[in-house]
Protein backbone atom coordinates (compact mmCIF):
# COMPACT_ATOMS: atom_id res chain seq x y z
CA UNK A 1 0.00 0.00 0.00
CA UNK A 2 2.49 2.40 0.85
CA UNK A 3 4.06 2.59 -2.53
CA UNK A 4 0.98 2.27 -4.40
CA UNK A 5 -0.98 5.15 -5.71
CA UNK A 6 -4.07 6.11 -3.12
CA UNK A 7 -7.39 6.04 -4.32
CA UNK A 8 -9.74 6.95 -2.38
CA UNK A 9 -9.06 9.31 1.45
CA UNK A 10 -11.67 7.76 3.97
CA UNK A 11 -11.81 9.93 6.90
CA UNK A 12 -14.48 8.76 9.05
CA UNK A 13 -14.66 8.70 12.61
CA UNK A 14 -18.03 6.63 12.78
CA UNK A 15 -16.64 2.75 12.46
CA UNK A 16 -19.89 1.33 11.23
CA UNK A 17 -19.86 4.21 8.60
CA UNK A 18 -16.57 3.21 7.52
CA UNK A 19 -17.19 -0.56 6.93
CA UNK A 20 -20.50 0.33 5.43
CA UNK A 21 -18.88 2.88 3.16
CA UNK A 22 -15.90 0.51 2.16
CA UNK A 23 -17.85 -2.56 1.54
CA UNK A 24 -20.05 -0.45 -1.09
CA UNK A 25 -16.95 0.47 -2.42
CA UNK A 26 -15.27 -2.74 -2.55
CA UNK A 27 -18.48 -4.35 -4.03
CA UNK A 28 -18.09 -2.40 -7.11
CA UNK A 29 -14.05 -2.75 -7.09
CA UNK A 30 -13.53 1.26 -5.88
CA UNK A 31 -12.18 0.38 -2.39
CA UNK A 32 -8.31 -1.06 -3.96
CA UNK A 33 -6.51 2.05 -3.18
CA UNK A 34 -8.28 3.17 0.10
CA UNK A 35 -6.89 4.73 3.15
CA UNK A 36 -9.38 4.80 5.91
CA UNK A 37 -8.70 7.78 9.25
CA UNK A 38 -10.32 8.40 11.78
CA UNK A 39 -10.16 12.29 12.69
CA UNK A 40 -9.70 15.30 10.84
CA UNK A 41 -5.99 15.76 12.61
CA UNK A 42 -4.55 12.51 11.44
CA UNK A 43 -6.16 12.69 7.91
CA UNK A 44 -3.98 16.58 7.82
CA UNK A 45 -0.55 14.31 9.10
CA UNK A 46 -1.22 11.59 6.60
CA UNK A 47 -1.84 14.13 3.42
CA UNK A 48 1.19 16.30 4.17
CA UNK A 49 3.27 13.48 5.51
CA UNK A 50 4.06 14.29 9.11
CA UNK A 51 4.03 13.00 12.68
CA UNK A 52 3.80 9.20 12.60
CA UNK A 53 3.61 9.59 8.53
CA UNK A 54 6.75 11.36 7.91
CA UNK A 55 8.03 8.64 5.62
CA UNK A 56 5.11 8.31 3.45
CA UNK A 57 5.42 10.62 0.02
CA UNK A 58 3.49 13.65 0.22
CA UNK A 59 2.91 13.43 -3.27
CA UNK A 60 1.43 10.73 -3.73
CA UNK A 61 -1.85 12.52 -3.09
CA UNK A 62 -5.49 10.65 -2.90
CA UNK A 63 -7.56 11.07 -6.05
CA UNK A 64 -10.33 11.96 -3.88
CA UNK A 65 -10.88 12.21 -0.22
CA UNK A 66 -14.18 11.35 1.22
CA UNK A 67 -14.36 13.53 4.56
CA UNK A 68 -16.71 13.44 7.44
CA UNK A 69 -17.89 16.50 8.91
CA UNK A 70 -18.60 15.81 12.18
CA UNK A 71 -14.80 14.58 13.93
CA UNK A 72 -13.45 14.62 17.01
CA UNK A 73 -9.93 17.16 17.29
CA UNK A 74 -9.93 18.63 13.83
CA UNK A 75 -13.26 18.47 12.34
CA UNK A 76 -14.12 18.03 8.49
CA UNK A 77 -14.92 22.03 8.06
CA UNK A 78 -11.31 22.62 9.23
CA UNK A 79 -9.76 19.75 7.20
CA UNK A 80 -11.33 21.36 4.22
CA UNK A 81 -10.35 24.98 4.58
CA UNK A 82 -6.86 23.84 5.17
CA UNK A 83 -6.96 21.59 2.04
CA UNK A 84 -8.14 24.05 0.11
CA UNK A 85 -5.85 27.11 1.24
CA UNK A 86 -2.64 24.95 0.13
CA UNK A 87 -1.73 25.00 -3.30
CA UNK A 88 -0.17 21.77 -2.93
CA UNK A 89 -3.25 20.18 -2.01
CA UNK A 90 -6.56 22.50 -3.63
CA UNK A 91 -6.76 20.20 -6.68
CA UNK A 92 -7.52 17.64 -4.79
CA UNK A 93 -11.39 16.58 -4.88
CA UNK A 94 -12.94 16.99 -1.40
CA UNK A 95 -16.74 15.30 -0.65
CA UNK A 96 -17.73 16.15 2.50
CA UNK A 97 -20.25 13.88 3.84
CA UNK A 98 -22.49 14.00 6.59
CA UNK A 99 -25.41 13.17 8.66
CA UNK A 100 -26.65 17.29 9.04
CA UNK A 101 -28.81 18.39 6.79
CA UNK A 102 -27.98 21.81 8.52
CA UNK A 103 -27.82 24.74 5.83
CA UNK A 104 -25.09 26.67 7.69
CA UNK A 105 -23.15 23.71 7.18
CA UNK A 106 -23.62 22.99 3.53
CA UNK A 107 -22.88 26.89 2.91
CA UNK A 108 -20.10 26.75 5.05
CA UNK A 109 -18.55 23.63 2.67
CA UNK A 110 -19.51 25.29 -0.24
CA UNK A 111 -17.74 28.68 0.39
CA UNK A 112 -14.26 26.96 1.63
CA UNK A 113 -14.51 25.81 -2.22
CA UNK A 114 -16.21 21.50 -1.46
CA UNK A 115 -16.17 19.28 -4.08
CA UNK A 116 -19.40 17.51 -3.38
CA UNK A 117 -21.60 17.70 -0.63
CA UNK A 118 -23.23 14.61 0.65
CA UNK A 119 -25.94 13.76 3.30
CA UNK A 120 -25.50 10.83 4.51
CA UNK A 121 -28.54 8.25 3.51
CA UNK A 122 -29.93 6.26 6.19
CA UNK A 123 -31.02 3.67 4.44
CA UNK A 124 -28.11 1.51 3.48
CA UNK A 125 -29.38 1.09 -0.06
CA UNK A 126 -29.02 4.67 -0.54
CA UNK A 127 -25.94 5.00 0.90
CA UNK A 128 -24.36 2.36 -0.98
CA UNK A 129 -25.42 3.69 -3.99
CA UNK A 130 -24.50 7.68 -3.26
CA UNK A 131 -21.20 6.34 -2.48
CA UNK A 132 -20.77 3.96 -5.05
CA UNK A 133 -21.92 7.18 -7.40
CA UNK A 134 -19.51 9.41 -5.87
CA UNK A 135 -16.15 7.18 -5.98
CA UNK A 136 -17.32 6.38 -9.52
CA UNK A 137 -17.44 9.85 -10.23
CA UNK A 138 -14.68 11.09 -9.05
CA UNK A 139 -12.09 8.00 -9.56
CA UNK A 140 -13.24 7.22 -13.42
CA UNK A 141 -15.79 9.88 -14.96
CA UNK A 142 -13.35 13.14 -13.44
CA UNK A 143 -10.74 14.29 -14.99
CA UNK A 144 -7.78 15.51 -13.22
CA UNK A 145 -5.16 17.64 -14.42
CA UNK A 146 -1.62 15.91 -15.10
CA UNK A 147 0.45 15.93 -11.56
CA UNK A 148 -1.94 15.97 -9.46
CA UNK B 1 -43.29 133.95 59.89
CA UNK B 2 -41.18 131.50 61.99
CA UNK B 3 -43.21 128.82 63.40
CA UNK B 4 -42.47 128.17 66.62
CA UNK B 5 -43.42 124.41 68.47
CA UNK B 6 -44.83 124.20 71.97
CA UNK B 7 -43.71 121.42 74.34
CA UNK B 8 -47.07 120.14 74.11
CA UNK B 9 -47.05 119.95 70.26
CA UNK B 10 -44.24 118.64 69.92
CA UNK B 11 -44.85 115.68 72.74
CA UNK B 12 -48.16 115.20 70.30
CA UNK B 13 -46.33 115.18 67.43
CA UNK B 14 -43.91 112.35 68.81
CA UNK B 15 -46.69 110.17 70.07
CA UNK B 16 -48.51 109.74 66.78
CA UNK B 17 -44.79 109.33 65.27
CA UNK B 18 -44.83 106.31 67.86
CA UNK B 19 -48.29 105.28 67.41
CA UNK B 20 -47.29 105.33 63.58
CA UNK B 21 -44.42 102.95 64.54
CA UNK B 22 -45.78 101.25 66.65
CA UNK B 23 -48.38 100.16 64.01
CA UNK B 24 -45.62 99.29 61.48
CA UNK B 25 -44.08 97.32 63.73
CA UNK B 26 -47.16 95.30 64.08
CA UNK B 27 -47.19 94.72 60.35
CA UNK B 28 -44.07 93.97 60.17
CA UNK B 29 -44.67 91.39 62.85
CA UNK B 30 -47.78 89.62 60.92
CA UNK B 31 -45.51 90.03 57.56
CA UNK B 32 -42.91 88.22 59.61
CA UNK B 33 -45.64 85.50 60.68
CA UNK B 34 -47.09 85.31 57.27
CA UNK B 35 -43.40 84.82 55.75
CA UNK B 36 -42.96 82.21 57.89
CA UNK B 37 -45.83 80.13 57.80
CA UNK B 38 -44.98 80.40 53.91
CA UNK B 39 -41.69 79.59 53.87
CA UNK B 40 -43.09 76.34 56.25
CA UNK B 41 -45.59 75.78 53.75
CA UNK B 42 -42.96 75.39 51.32
CA UNK B 43 -40.84 73.42 52.95
CA UNK B 44 -43.60 71.04 53.33
CA UNK B 45 -44.08 71.13 49.51
CA UNK B 46 -40.11 70.50 48.99
CA UNK B 47 -40.71 67.52 51.14
CA UNK B 48 -43.60 66.37 49.12
CA UNK B 49 -41.41 66.89 46.18
CA UNK B 50 -38.89 65.17 47.79
CA UNK B 51 -40.86 62.44 48.80
CA UNK B 52 -42.26 62.08 45.01
CA UNK B 53 -38.75 62.02 43.89
CA UNK B 54 -37.82 59.52 45.84
CA UNK B 55 -41.41 57.17 45.06
CA UNK B 56 -40.08 58.19 40.96
CA UNK B 57 -36.66 56.57 42.11
CA UNK B 58 -38.02 53.98 43.41
CA UNK B 59 -40.75 53.32 40.34
CA UNK B 60 -37.44 53.99 38.34
CA UNK B 61 -35.00 51.50 40.05
CA UNK B 62 -38.36 48.37 40.23
CA UNK B 63 -38.92 49.54 36.26
CA UNK B 64 -34.95 48.91 35.82
CA UNK B 65 -35.68 46.21 38.11
CA UNK B 66 -38.07 44.51 35.73
CA UNK B 67 -35.87 45.69 32.63
CA UNK B 68 -32.91 43.85 33.79
CA UNK B 69 -35.26 40.69 34.73
CA UNK B 70 -37.09 41.04 30.82
CA UNK B 71 -33.73 40.81 29.68
CA UNK B 72 -32.36 38.23 31.83
CA UNK B 73 -35.74 36.03 30.39
CA UNK B 74 -34.67 36.72 27.07
CA UNK B 75 -31.15 35.69 27.34
CA UNK B 76 -31.87 32.61 29.19
CA UNK B 77 -34.55 32.21 26.34
CA UNK B 78 -31.88 32.66 23.20
CA UNK B 79 -29.73 30.30 25.31
CA UNK B 80 -33.05 27.60 25.23
CA UNK B 81 -33.72 28.36 21.99
CA UNK B 82 -29.98 27.62 21.23
CA UNK B 83 -29.71 24.13 23.16
CA UNK B 84 -33.03 23.39 20.90
CA UNK B 85 -31.29 24.10 17.71
CA UNK B 86 -28.19 21.99 19.13
CA UNK B 87 -30.62 19.33 19.64
CA UNK B 88 -32.03 18.98 16.82
CA UNK B 89 -28.65 18.94 15.16
CA UNK B 90 -27.50 16.37 17.36
CA UNK B 91 -30.72 14.65 16.72
CA UNK B 92 -30.15 15.02 12.60
CA UNK B 93 -26.28 13.53 13.20
CA UNK B 94 -26.05 11.42 16.24
CA UNK B 95 -29.03 9.53 16.01
CA UNK B 96 -29.12 8.92 12.18
CA UNK B 97 -26.02 7.08 11.98
CA UNK B 98 -26.70 4.43 14.46
CA UNK B 99 -29.89 4.02 12.31
CA UNK B 100 -27.36 3.58 9.22
CA UNK B 101 -25.67 0.58 10.91
CA UNK B 102 -28.58 -1.03 11.96
CA UNK B 103 -30.23 -0.87 8.63
CA UNK B 104 -26.73 -1.22 6.96
CA UNK B 105 -25.37 -4.49 8.75
CA UNK B 106 -29.14 -6.21 8.80
CA UNK B 107 -29.21 -5.84 4.90
CA UNK B 108 -25.83 -7.22 4.50
CA UNK B 109 -26.30 -9.82 7.17
CA UNK B 110 -29.74 -10.36 4.44
CA UNK B 111 -27.58 -10.12 1.41
CA UNK B 112 -24.82 -12.31 2.15
CA UNK B 113 -26.65 -14.88 4.17
CA UNK B 114 -30.49 -14.84 3.67
CA UNK B 115 -30.25 -17.46 0.84
CA UNK B 116 -30.10 -20.18 3.86
CA UNK B 117 -32.25 -18.38 6.49
CA UNK B 118 -35.80 -20.24 7.41
CA UNK B 119 -38.95 -17.72 6.36
CA UNK B 120 -38.93 -17.17 10.14
CA UNK B 121 -35.66 -15.64 10.37
CA UNK B 122 -36.42 -13.66 7.24
CA UNK B 123 -39.48 -12.46 8.38
CA UNK B 124 -37.74 -10.95 12.10
CA UNK B 125 -34.90 -9.20 9.92
CA UNK B 126 -37.29 -7.62 7.59
CA UNK B 127 -39.26 -6.18 10.60
CA UNK B 128 -35.96 -5.01 11.87
CA UNK B 129 -35.43 -3.06 8.39
CA UNK B 130 -38.71 -1.62 7.72
CA UNK B 131 -38.46 -0.16 11.25
CA UNK B 132 -35.56 1.32 10.87
CA UNK B 133 -36.57 2.50 7.97
CA UNK B 134 -39.48 4.06 9.86
CA UNK B 135 -37.92 5.69 12.37
CA UNK B 136 -35.10 7.40 9.86
CA UNK B 137 -38.66 9.08 8.29
CA UNK B 138 -39.83 10.10 11.55
CA UNK B 139 -36.32 11.49 11.94
CA UNK B 140 -36.74 13.19 8.60
CA UNK B 141 -40.19 14.36 9.07
CA UNK B 142 -38.92 16.25 12.71
CA UNK B 143 -36.21 17.80 11.61
CA UNK B 144 -38.00 19.23 8.63
CA UNK B 145 -40.78 20.64 11.00
CA UNK B 146 -38.17 21.93 13.14
CA UNK B 147 -36.52 23.53 10.20
CA UNK B 148 -39.56 25.15 9.20
CA UNK B 149 -40.09 26.11 12.71
CA UNK B 150 -36.95 28.58 12.75
CA UNK B 151 -37.19 29.29 8.98
CA UNK B 152 -37.20 33.03 8.20
CA UNK B 153 -40.58 33.75 5.93
CA UNK B 154 -39.52 35.81 2.66
CA UNK B 155 -42.62 37.23 0.80
CA UNK B 156 -43.13 36.93 -3.07
CA UNK B 157 -45.93 37.05 -5.04
CA UNK B 158 -46.77 33.34 -5.79
CA UNK B 159 -48.53 31.89 -8.60
CA UNK B 160 -51.07 29.66 -6.72
CA UNK B 161 -52.28 27.98 -10.19
CA UNK B 162 -49.39 26.81 -11.16
CA UNK B 163 -47.72 25.66 -7.86
CA UNK B 164 -50.84 23.57 -7.12
CA UNK B 165 -51.01 22.10 -10.89
CA UNK B 166 -47.01 20.83 -10.65
CA UNK B 167 -47.43 19.34 -7.01
CA UNK B 168 -50.42 17.33 -8.83
CA UNK B 169 -48.46 15.79 -11.48
CA UNK B 170 -45.76 15.27 -9.10
CA UNK B 171 -47.61 12.87 -7.23
CA UNK B 172 -50.08 11.83 -10.22
CA UNK B 173 -46.64 10.77 -11.88
CA UNK B 174 -45.71 8.56 -8.45
CA UNK B 175 -49.15 6.41 -8.57
CA UNK B 176 -49.69 6.43 -12.43
CA UNK B 177 -52.39 3.38 -12.18
CA UNK B 178 -54.87 4.93 -9.87
CA UNK B 179 -57.59 7.05 -11.48
CA UNK B 180 -58.48 10.47 -10.43
CA UNK B 181 -61.23 12.90 -11.20
CA UNK B 182 -59.22 16.36 -10.09
CA UNK B 183 -60.97 19.42 -10.03
CA UNK B 184 -58.51 22.66 -9.77
CA UNK B 185 -60.16 25.78 -9.78
CA UNK B 186 -58.81 29.00 -10.90
CA UNK B 187 -57.00 29.99 -7.98
CA UNK B 188 -55.94 33.74 -7.07
CA UNK B 189 -51.91 34.57 -6.40
CA UNK B 190 -51.42 34.95 -2.98
CA UNK B 191 -48.73 36.67 -1.16
CA UNK B 192 -46.29 34.40 1.20
CA UNK B 193 -42.58 32.34 1.47
CA UNK B 194 -42.69 30.56 -2.26
CA UNK B 195 -40.79 27.16 -0.82
CA UNK B 196 -43.25 27.25 2.51
CA UNK B 197 -46.44 27.68 1.27
CA UNK B 198 -45.39 24.78 -1.73
CA UNK B 199 -44.54 22.92 0.89
CA UNK B 200 -48.67 23.59 2.57
CA UNK B 201 -49.83 22.63 -0.40
CA UNK B 202 -47.75 20.18 -0.84
CA UNK B 203 -48.85 18.08 2.19
CA UNK B 204 -52.15 19.04 2.23
CA UNK B 205 -52.71 17.34 -1.40
CA UNK B 206 -50.43 14.29 -0.74
CA UNK B 207 -52.71 13.63 2.00
CA UNK B 208 -56.00 13.68 -0.48
CA UNK B 209 -53.88 11.38 -2.45
CA UNK B 210 -53.12 9.26 0.51
CA UNK B 211 -56.36 9.27 2.12
CA UNK B 212 -58.25 8.30 -1.26
CA UNK B 213 -55.95 5.25 -1.80
CA UNK B 214 -59.03 2.76 -1.19
CA UNK B 215 -61.42 4.67 -3.36
CA UNK B 216 -62.46 3.51 -6.69
CA UNK B 217 -62.34 6.86 -8.04
CA UNK B 218 -60.21 9.31 -6.03
CA UNK B 219 -61.51 12.95 -6.44
CA UNK B 220 -60.04 15.40 -5.51
CA UNK B 221 -60.92 19.33 -5.79
CA UNK B 222 -58.55 22.38 -5.11
CA UNK B 223 -60.96 25.63 -4.93
CA UNK B 224 -60.85 29.50 -3.18
CA UNK B 225 -63.28 32.02 -1.93
CA UNK B 226 -62.18 35.35 -0.66
CA UNK B 227 -63.57 36.32 3.37
CA UNK B 228 -62.89 39.15 4.48
CA UNK B 229 -59.24 40.18 4.06
CA UNK B 230 -57.99 36.16 3.52
CA UNK B 231 -58.19 33.96 0.71
CA UNK B 232 -59.36 31.16 1.77
CA UNK B 233 -57.64 28.11 -0.23
CA UNK B 234 -59.59 24.41 0.25
CA UNK B 235 -58.30 20.63 -0.61
CA UNK B 236 -61.64 18.29 -0.75
CA UNK B 237 -61.34 14.86 -1.13
CA UNK B 238 -63.59 11.47 -1.29
CA UNK B 239 -61.24 9.83 1.11
CA UNK B 240 -61.22 7.83 4.05
CA UNK B 241 -61.84 10.85 6.47
CA UNK B 242 -61.63 11.96 9.98
CA UNK B 243 -63.73 11.28 13.20
CA UNK B 244 -64.69 15.55 13.54
CA UNK B 245 -64.58 14.35 17.69
CA UNK B 246 -60.80 13.97 17.42
CA UNK B 247 -60.01 17.50 14.91
CA UNK B 248 -58.03 19.02 17.62
CA UNK B 249 -55.61 16.45 17.35
CA UNK B 250 -55.28 16.92 13.09
CA UNK B 251 -52.49 19.26 13.36
CA UNK B 252 -50.38 17.79 16.34
CA UNK B 253 -46.74 16.92 15.58
CA UNK B 254 -46.91 13.37 16.26
CA UNK B 255 -50.58 12.89 16.43
CA UNK B 256 -52.28 10.76 14.07
CA UNK B 257 -56.02 9.88 13.53
CA UNK B 258 -55.49 6.68 11.40
CA UNK B 259 -53.62 3.84 12.60
CA UNK B 260 -50.00 2.90 10.12
CA UNK B 261 -51.67 -0.15 9.00
CA UNK B 262 -54.75 1.58 7.42
CA UNK B 263 -52.39 4.35 6.09
CA UNK B 264 -48.66 5.32 7.13
CA UNK B 265 -47.58 8.19 8.09
CA UNK B 266 -45.33 10.20 10.94
CA UNK B 267 -47.70 12.96 11.54
CA UNK B 268 -45.97 15.55 11.07
CA UNK B 269 -47.75 16.63 7.64
CA UNK B 270 -50.49 18.43 9.13
CA UNK B 271 -48.48 19.81 12.25
CA UNK B 272 -45.91 21.30 9.15
CA UNK B 273 -48.86 22.58 7.08
CA UNK B 274 -50.38 24.68 10.53
CA UNK B 275 -46.91 26.23 11.19
CA UNK B 276 -46.67 27.25 7.85
CA UNK B 277 -50.26 29.09 7.29
CA UNK B 278 -49.39 30.32 11.29
CA UNK B 279 -46.35 31.98 10.17
CA UNK B 280 -47.75 33.60 7.33
CA UNK B 281 -50.74 34.77 10.13
CA UNK B 282 -53.24 32.54 8.66
CA UNK B 283 -55.35 29.64 9.97
CA UNK B 284 -55.94 25.72 9.00
CA UNK B 285 -58.91 23.98 9.52
CA UNK B 286 -60.84 21.03 8.61
CA UNK B 287 -64.02 18.93 8.33
CA UNK B 288 -64.80 16.02 7.25
CA UNK B 289 -67.06 13.40 7.72
CA UNK B 290 -65.89 9.27 8.44
CA UNK B 291 -65.39 7.77 4.94
CA UNK B 292 -67.22 10.13 3.00
CA UNK B 293 -64.29 12.56 2.54
CA UNK B 294 -62.54 15.50 4.08
CA UNK B 295 -61.74 19.04 3.39
CA UNK B 296 -59.00 21.05 4.65
CA UNK B 297 -59.08 24.91 4.58
CA UNK B 298 -55.95 27.12 4.77
CA UNK B 299 -56.49 31.09 4.86
CA UNK B 300 -54.18 33.71 4.27
CA UNK B 301 -54.13 37.38 4.14
CA UNK B 302 -54.56 39.42 1.35
CA UNK B 303 -52.74 42.44 2.49
CA UNK B 304 -49.60 40.96 4.52
CA UNK B 305 -47.36 43.29 6.44
CA UNK B 306 -43.80 41.95 5.09
CA UNK B 307 -41.59 41.47 8.10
Amino acid sequence: MANSEIQILLVEDDRSDAILATRALQKHNLANNLVHLEDGAEALDFIFAKGKYADRDPENKPKVIFLDLKMPKVDGLEVLKVLKDNEATKLIPVVMMTSSQEESDIVASLKLGVNSYVVKPIDFEKFSKTIVQLGFYWLVVNKTPNGL
Amino acid sequence: MKKTYSDADLKSELEIVRNLLDKKNLENLETKEELESVVKELAVQITKKEEKVLKLAEVNKDLAHQIEIKEKKTAELEVVIQELEFFSYSVSHDLRSPLRAINGFSRIILEEYGHDFEEELKFYFDEILSNSEKMGELIDSILEFSRIAKHKLSYRSIDTNSTVNSIIRELRNLEPDRDFEIKIKDLPGVSGDKNMIRQAFFNLLQNAFKYTGKKEIAVIEVGSYLEEDNTVFYVRDNGAGFDEQYSNKLFGVFQRLHSSKDFEGTGVGLATVEKIITKHNGRVWAESKVNEGACFYISIPVNVDKE
